[in-house]
């Protein structure tokens, strides 16, 4: 096995959806997340995969600044690296936070609404209606107070409070964090169907069997590196890949 | 045995400034709900509230509604200023909070001192509102002013709850509160949410010190009583809770007012402090305040 293996072929024409060149974050003198590359196709899901503690959060929070961060990120071929989160959030890159990063004493209705912040009043209808088709559970709590709602209500409500954004791009970090294996196949099963409707996803996740049934593509992080790249054709072969970096 | 008509009489008076205390009170309650911060600067805003309309009136002879509309805003722009240049840049830097508590009233003595240079030390006022009145109500009389504080702080209350609750960016100031990192991947620009509740906090500041300068005074260092007695407002009532804010105030003022009667003035601080400590054993989270979860 090869620690890299170029990633040229089988993808889709032109320019990566998103690619980072040499991302690196530190936390007062420990460099926590070494210079990272990693990239990302349009319609694609890939998975970060790592141990506790390996860096998986630091890695999507240093993409949208929300920790300082060395090196560069381009979506959609245009360098976003400057931008505040906030506008990176404009552009179409959301991430749904560990920990879900609910508004906790607002309602279900107030979480919706303030996901589609930037969006008209007629977007926000549309968007709406989408979510709920997804998660009609949202729909019958939509005046409970969100942090009243189980684990996995708590977790659809995150998503699809982000999906209110409209991203072109979804970075999820551990979404079936704390949630019962049915309750977290059936979130993993809804981020399958958006992928499918050509929604790019970056899951990153600690559960590897799950994330891989779904990924096309692969990153392990171990100690804040990338330690393996796996490819479409591997992923089936590579099951066991939990005993790999666990070891 | 003191009649109760007077006793009466000072209830109601001590409503009227207990409104003031509640509305610099809530002043405290907006910034710490977006922040997290204490502004120690709250009571310079009541000072300026004061000082600024009686400036344009006097010295520009503008009529009291084109002051108060100039004024407020202008409060309000004092206020952005001080988040923009002092409170965002010690956030960014994760400066400590008690730092940043410093810094806020660094700039209230600030604002105090170049006051005096520029307006001088003198107390000022202006006329009420509506001239004539009081009204008589039985044995006591409720004077125009007091009229108008009861209405402008009901209705501004009343606009800060539906601001809050019904507009996207009173909701977007709301959600910065419970967790920015959240905000902000949403695309809400959490640094302008942040500017949105001090410019709020300042104008409400300056609408209390323009609806009580007709009745007491204003000058250069009115603010410190006003920023204290609206703190213990905010405390009693339960601290970031807007209506508990508005009750404390009222508490206050009345406490205040009645002990003036029965002891004397001197007193009047020792009611205050007294009505403090008392609700701070009784209720530790203050009187509408959520009891904290730790
Ligand atoms: N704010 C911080 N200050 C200092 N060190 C931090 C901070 N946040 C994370 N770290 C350290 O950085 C390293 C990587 O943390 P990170 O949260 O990115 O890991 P992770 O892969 O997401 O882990 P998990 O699977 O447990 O969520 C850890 O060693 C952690 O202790
Ligand atoms: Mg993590």
């Amino acid at each position: 096995m090869t620690e890299t293996t170029p990633m040229t072929e089988k993808t889709p024409s032109a320019a990566p959806l998103l690619e980072i060149r040499g991302l690196s974050a530190t936390y007062g003198q420990v460099r926590v997340l070494k210079p990272t590359n990693l990239s990302l196709f349009e319609g694609e899901l890939v998975t970060v995969l790592g141990p506790n503690g390996a860096g998986k959060t630091t890695l999507v929070r240093a993409i949208m600044r929300l920790v300082k961060a060395q090196g560069e990120v381009r979506f959609k071929g245009e360098d976003v690296g400057r931008l505040a989160t906030h506008d990176l959030a404009k552009r179409g890159i959301v991430l749904v936070l560990e920990g879900r990063g609910l508004f906790g004493s607002m309602t279900v209705q107030e979480n919706i609404n303030l996901g589609a912040y930037t969006a008209t009043r007629v977007e926000l209808q549309e968007r709406r209606a989408r979510i709920f088709e997804l998660f009609p559970r949202l729909k019958e709590r939509l005046h409970q107070q969100s942090a009243s709602l189980s684990g996995g209500e708590q977790q659809m409500l995150a998503i699809g409070r982000a999906l209110m954004a409209d991203p072109k791009l979804l970075l999820l970090d551990e979404p079936s964090l704390g949630l019962a294996p049915r309750v977290a196949a059936e979130i993993l099963r809804a981020l399958g169907q958006l992928n499918k409707a050509g929604l790019g996803i970056l899951l990153v996740e600690q559960k590897a069997p799950l994330a891989l049934k779904l990924a096309r593509r692969a990153y392990v992080l171990t100690l804040g590196r990338v330690v393996k790249e796996l490819e479409a054709g591997e992923i089936g072969s590579h099951h066991d890949i939990a005993q790999y970096y666990f070891s | 045995m003191i009649d109760t008509s007077i006793i009466l009489q000072a209830v109601i008076d001590g409503a009227g400034v207990g409104l003031i205390y509640g509305l610099v009170g809530i002043g405290y309650c907006v910034i710490y709900n977006a922040t997290g911060i204490v502004n120690f600067a709250q009571g310079v805003f009541v000072m300026l509230g004061g000082m600024l309309t009686y400036t344009l009136l006097t010295s520009l002879g503008l009529p009291m509604i084109v002051a108060v509309a100039i004024a407020i805003p202008l409060v309000g722009v004092v206020g952005v200023v001080i988040e923009w240049f002092i409170v965002k840049p010690m956030l960014v830097r994760n400066s400590p909070m008690f730092a940043i508590i410093l810094a806020t009233l660094a700039v209230q003595i600030m604002i105090e001192r170049i006051t005096i240079m520029t307006a001088g030390d003198q107390p000022r006022t202006f006329h009420e509102f509506t001239a004539g009145g009081p009204l008589r109500l039985g044995p006591v009389a409720v004077g125009y002013q007091l009229i108008w504080v009861l209405v402008c702080s009901v209705g501004l209350v009343l606009l800060l709850t539906l601001f809050f609750k019904y507009t996207r960016i009173g909701n977007a100031v709301r959600a910065c509160a419970q967790n920015r990192d959240a905000a902000a991947l949403l695309g809400i620009p959490v640094a302008r949410m942040l500017a949105v509740s001090f410019a709020l906090s300042a104008a409400l500041g300056a609408i209390a010190g323009i609806l009580i300068t007709p009745s007491q005074y204003t000058a250069f260092n009115v603010g410190v009583p006003f920023g204290v007695s609206g703190f213990i407002a905010a405390i009693v009532g339960g601290f970031g809770s807007a209506s508990g804010a508005f009750v404390g105030g009222i508490v206050l003022g009345v406490a205040q007012a009645v002990a003036i009667i029965i002891f004397g003035a001197g007193y009047k601080t020792v009611a205050a402090l007294a009505v403090l400590l008392l609700v701070l054993l009784l209720f530790p989270s203050g009187l509408l305040g959520k009891r904290s979860e730790k």
